[in-house]
């Protein structure tokens, strides 16, 4: 962890209501890097994402994100400071049409200049096909693309995804893996949570094994997935 | 769980095929009886089911324009108001306070006036009051209703509902039965118990449309709530489909910590909810006094549960439901007299809604929340 690395979260206590979930977590995420969080069910790794982005309860630490602080900031106010959000389920407006959820992903701009939604179909090509159709006949895959394009709508600098993979059929998997690499090669920062965690591993620059809402492992992700260790607990052998 | 299924899957769909064709045998019988009626032994003229007809689509499109509003607080607020028929009268007295006090100063006194004739200090018929022969006071008092009810929501929302709105639906819903009752006692309060009539009935312009064997009244009144409800209906449709701020109330309607996390400012939101359900409430509230000529404290309260009916029978939280919901129920209401008291005819409406909803328990537009 430098001090000038994108995000800093330092000792963070954090939970829901009186449940505290997080017990000083340490984390950072560079500028432009690939940041994963695996470790069991429970561990807390979706509580560290919600955490960042304002969504639970602070109870102690700090989030820091481009030099500023942003501890305890709603998520109204964060979306400002150029980080986004794809949350795990329910993550787009089903109701709406493909291109009206985008421009909602754009609410905060006066106007959502044509080249924010060109750049997005042109990195999720099936999204321009389907930008008239309603978010809610959209395929479990699509659905997730829909989700990443909404939040890159205001080509944040951090891009927050929780379990990107879950619940897609194994060969949408790697799809999904193919597209985060190329968002993260264009210039956006990511912090993933993922229960496919050797994936995961195998394609972050840096990694955190999280358990009982602790740090246990932190490293880059091919020392992780090479670490003794880390492979008889975490990873199943 | 592979044992009830397998014994209650066929027996089920057993059951809802009777219930189906029971209903289907029903409703065969009384279009039977309808044609017999008209075609056969004459007892039932067109133009009575023609005027009746008419009479339902006016009623209709009240009860349509004042659900809106109800299903947009339900769909974005997730809560049942029942204040909303109180909202209706509300309106309808600023409204109708305005129209006497345009069309009646200088030849009543201006507290009479403010009270909409109250105890019969005035009245609307003496005072000529109508679309054609005082449109400017008509008109004011459309703008009067529609602001003065978008006033009254906010405050009430900001006073009453904001507070607890992070509680739960059953919270809200009981708090706003007392706002209903607080709200409804006070109008009467103010203005009184009495019934009053607001139009000058003999001096609006009819049309005589005849219709095969008869005439159907259609008059200038019918043709205002017509033009008025529809077009605001209209502007509604527009707003929701082609605005930033519509889009917006159709993603929080759908998600609402979805719509948060996205930088939708969802109190924001909220406002403008009660912004366009409140004007829209008060004006359904003018033009139904305009229409029936007569006003009292209670006219909302009436029509809050065919309005409740309405919303559910078209799928609450869809404002095309809430419309085709409003048409239904009021053409229901209104053509059962030809088979039952008029007294009854409400009930009617109620059962054509179980009917409906038995057999589509989801109602008619669901899952298009506000869309």
């Amino acid at each position: 962890m430098s001090a000038d690395d994108l995000l800093i979260v330092e000792s963070l206590d954090a939970g829901y209501g009186d449940l505290q979930i997080l017990d000083g977590v340490d984390l950072a995420v560079g500028d432009e890097e690939y940041t994963t969080i695996v470790g069991p069910n429970g561990a807390g790794k979706s509580t560290v994402m919600k955490s960042v982005f304002g969504l639970t309860t602070h109870m102690g630490g700090s989030v820091r994100f481009d030099g500023g602080d942003i501890t305890g900031l709603d998520p109204e106010e964060i979306i400002y400071e150029g980080i986004g959000y794809v949350p795990q389920s329910d993550n787009v407006f089903a109701s709406l049409s493909v291109r009206e959820n985008l421009e909602m992903g754009g609410y905060i701009l006066d106007s959502v200049p044509e080249e924010r939604f060109d750049a997005v179909f042109e990195r999720f090509p099936i999204l321009a096909e389907r930008s008239a159709q309603t978010a809610g006949t959209l395929s479990g895959g699509q659905r997730q693309m829909l989700a990443m394009g909404r939040a890159l709508m205001l080509d944040p600098e951090l891009l927050l995804l929780d379990e990107p993979s879950a619940g897609l059929a194994p060969d949408l998997v790697d799809e999904m893996f193919d597209r985060i690499d190329e968002i993260n090669d264009a210039g956006t920062a990511i912090l993933m949570v993922e229960q496919n965690a050797k994936e995961a591993l195998r394609r972050c620059d840096r990694g955190y094994v999280l358990a009982n809402g602790t740090n246990r492992f932190e490293g880059d992700g091919r020392t992780l997935l090479d670490d003794e260790e880390v492979r008889r607990e975490f990873l199943g052998g | 769980m592979g044992f009830t299924e397998s014994f209650t899957g066929p027996w089920r769909l057993t059951a809802d095929r009777v219930l189906a064709a029971v209903f289907v045998a029903v409703g065969l019988l009384f279009l039977v009886d309808l044609f017999w009626g008209l075609l056969i032994s004459g007892s039932i003229s067109f133009s009575r089911l023609g005027s009746l007809a008419w009479d339902g689509l006016m009623r209709g499109l009240v009860i349509g324009l004042a659900g809106i509003g109800l299903s947009m607080t339900y769909s974005i607020l997730n809560f049942a108001n029942f204040s909303h028929g109180d909202y209706i009268t509300s309106g309808a007295f600023a409204g109708w306070a305005t129209t006497y006090l345009l069309a009646g100063l200088g030849r009543a006194d201006v507290g009479s006036l403010l009270l909409v004739g109250a105890g019969g200090s005035v009245l609307g018929g003496a005072l000529d009051i109508g679309v054609t022969t005082t449109p400017v006071a008509v008109v004011a008092g459309i703008v009067v209703a529609g602001v003065a009810t978008v006033l009254l929501a906010l405050g009430l929302d900001r006073v009453v509902y904001e507070p607890i709105r992070s509680e739960s639906g059953i919270t809200l819903l009981i708090t706003s039965i007392g706002v209903a009752f607080a709200l409804r006692y006070l109008i009467q309060f103010v203005f009184g118990s009495d019934v009053r009539g607001t139009t000058a009935a003999g001096s609006i312009p009819q049309l005589q449309l005849y219709f095969v064997d008869g005439v159907v009244r259609i008059d200038a009144h019918d043709v205002t709530l017509l033009a008025v409800t529809v077009g605001l209906m209209l502007g509604v449709h527009v707003l929701l489909q082609t605005t930033k701020l519509g889009k917006a109330m159709r993603a929080m309607s759908d998600d609402e910590d979805l719509a948060r996390i996205t930088g939708i400012p969802t109190e924001r939101v909220v406002r403008a909810t009660w912004i366009i359900g409140g004007g829209l409430t008060g004006i359904s509230g003018y033009v139904f006094v305009l229409w029936k000529g007569t006003l009292g404290f209670n006219d909302g309260w009436l029509l809050l549960l065919l309005i409740f009916a309405a919303v559910i029978l078209g799928g609450i939280g869809s404002i095309y439901g809430a419309i085709a919901g409003g048409l239904i129920i009021g053409v229901t209401a209104s053509v059962s007299v030809l088979w039952i008291p008029s007294a009854f005819s409400r009930a009617a409406a109620f059962v054509v809604m179980i009917v409906i909803l038995l057999v589509r328990p989801q109602g008619l537009f669901s899952g298009r929340s506000t869309a």
